[in-house]
């Protein structure tokens, strides 16, 4: 199906609130959290996306989270996204394992990674952390523990000067030379270093 | 199309029922041979495999026994160590351990990683470390040689 | 030993077996140790003043033209390569302006002591008598600017 045909398609088939427009990607499709179930119903029936490929989350920062899946119709050979935008104060969606069975250790996955709860999996265990693993890694406000612990080796000022934040005597006895930028490590947010 | 007449994903089997690893029987020459239990949890692992399919021969060494070598080529994460530490302990005596790679010496790249267990030293004895990012097959050879001079 | 060295490898040109630095080169601007994305680089460094660049007069204000402060240069105290968290993506060679950094295809350095994975400036320099010559040009490839007369 060309992507005019399903955006035609999701105008007739899904209510209004399902926001439907076409990427490089494919075609993706915005979702409320309540119609969730019918546009996933809607994307296997209607749309033939019979290869249920993947469904995982996105921190969105002050936006909450966003669950987007991907599925494909080997017959029609076309992509199609749903994006489900959550709160981030209590995310959950209903299960998608009631339409596609392959979502089962995808929802486990993003329910560790991320907090996002999916309401009537049949078991919503840890997949890949360890017990008794506190946190959710994959949210944006988690720290790495060994970035904030290690001492970045870069911190160190050429020829060991003092680091920047401090104005420095010049050898010599001179007047003093102006602080410049204070540098870190690529990658880490301030407010992580070693304790 | 009817949706979901499907079972759900789960281990096929159940824990502890999925192959164990593979054991490769090298001849060191001079009586000596050497069983290489190779955990290859990841890129590494191909290295291994090449290594031992290229049915390699080391130098020749004196001692004529049989040593098992258990040898970790890859990422450990946290939550496959304790398994790691059972196949470990399965390994018969006389038993070396060699740490093949920079994830499994000390967590490599993935160092900073939320779920990756810094280096097999912190669960299991290693006897030789094998540096690489992956070694060469023939480091592997090299690192199997070490471990057969450090056990004299 | 059978495919124990580089040459009986035949190993191609630019192949990543160790890193070996060339000591005069680096003038200690820590842009490898920024650049790795492993953290494993460890420079100290101090500063010491370069001799014949002193200024003899009385008063820096009236100093000849070409003649301010005393010059300093950046002296070398430590530059080690920790091998067991390195994964050889070569960021750090490619960073250095000054070309102290070099590929080597070296590749048995295995030890029994994690510790000894990390190579200080000696055993760096020793690396350098592996590293082997630059590889030719292709066929066909253009001259080098430098043949071309562009760069003087």
């Amino acid at each position: 199906m060309a992507p005019e045909e399903i955006i035609a398609a999701v105008g007739d088939g899904l209510p209004p609130e399902v926001r439907c427009e076409a990427d490089h990607r494919g075609v993706v499709l915005r979702v409320p959290p309540g119609h969730w179930l019918a546009a996933l119903a809607f994307a296997r029936e209607r749309l033939d996306c019979d290869f249920f490929d993947w469904l995982t989350a996105v921190d969105e920062a002050d936006e909450g989270f966003s669950v987007v899946v991907h599925v494909y119709s080997l017959a029609g050979r076309h992509h199609v996204l749903l994006a489900a935008p959550l709160p981030r104060s209590s995310p959950w969606l209903p299960t998608a394992t009631g339409i596609y069975r392959g979502a089962a250790w995808h929802e486990r996955e993003t329910h560790e990674m991320f907090g996002i709860g999916f309401d009537g999996h049949p078991h919503l265990a840890p997949l890949l952390l360890p017990d008794g693993f506190e946190g959710h890694p994959l949210r944006k406000d988690f720290v790495l523990a060994a970035r904030a612990a290690k001492e970045w080796p870069g911190v160190k000022e050429p020829g060991g000067r003092p680091e920047p934040g401090a104005d420095r005597p010049a050898p010599g006895g001179e007047r003093p030379v102006p602080r410049a930028r204070r540098r870190g490590p690529p990658h880490v947010p301030d407010g992580w270093g070693p304790a | 199309m009817a949706a979901v007449d499907l079972p759900l994903p789960d281990v096929a089997g159940g824990p502890g029922t999925g192959p164990g690893p593979g054991v490769i029987t090298v001849d060191a020459g001079g009586g000596c041979s050497l069983r290489v239990f190779d955990a290859g949890l990841a890129c590494c692992g191909v290295e291994v495999a090449a290594a031992l399919r290229r049915g390699a021969a080391l130098a020749t060494v004196t001692t004529g026994k049989q040593l098992n070598v258990f040898v970790v080529a890859g990422t450990v994460t946290d939550k496959l160590a304790p398994y790691v530490r059972e196949a470990f302990l399965d390994t018969p005596l006389p038993r070396r351990v060699l740490s093949f790679g920079a994830c499994a010496n000390s967590g490599g790249p993935y160092w900073d990683s939320y779920c990756v267990t810094k280096g097999v030293d912190q669960f299991i004895p290693v006897d030789v470390y094998v540096p690489g990012c992956p070694p060469r097959p023939e480091a592997l050879l090299a690192g199997l040689m070490l471990v057969l001079r450090a056990g004299e | 030993m059978t495919g124990g060295t580089p040459a009986a490898c035949g190993l191609p040109a630019r192949s990543r077996g160790v890193i070996a630095l060339l000591e005069e080169n680096c003038t200690v601007c820590m842009l490898c140790a920024r650049e790795c994305p492993d953290w494993c680089i460890y420079i100290e460094s101090h500063q010491e003043p370069v001799p014949g660049t002193e200024y003899g007069g009385e008063d820096p204000a009236r100093a000849p033209a070409g003649r301010g402060r005393q010059r300093v240069r950046n002296v070398l105290d430590r530059f080690a390569i920790d091998f067991s968290l390195c994964m050889y993506c070569g960021i750090c060679v490619e960073a250095c302006p000054y070309d102290a950094l070099f590929w080597s295809p070296e590749f048995s350095y295995a030890e029994t002591d994690i510790a000894a994975l990390t190579h200080e400036q000696g055993r760096l320099r020793e690396w350098m008598w592996t590293v082997p010559p630059p590889p030719r040009h292709e066929e066909g490839a253009p001259p080098p600017r430098e043949a071309r007369g562009q760069i003087p």
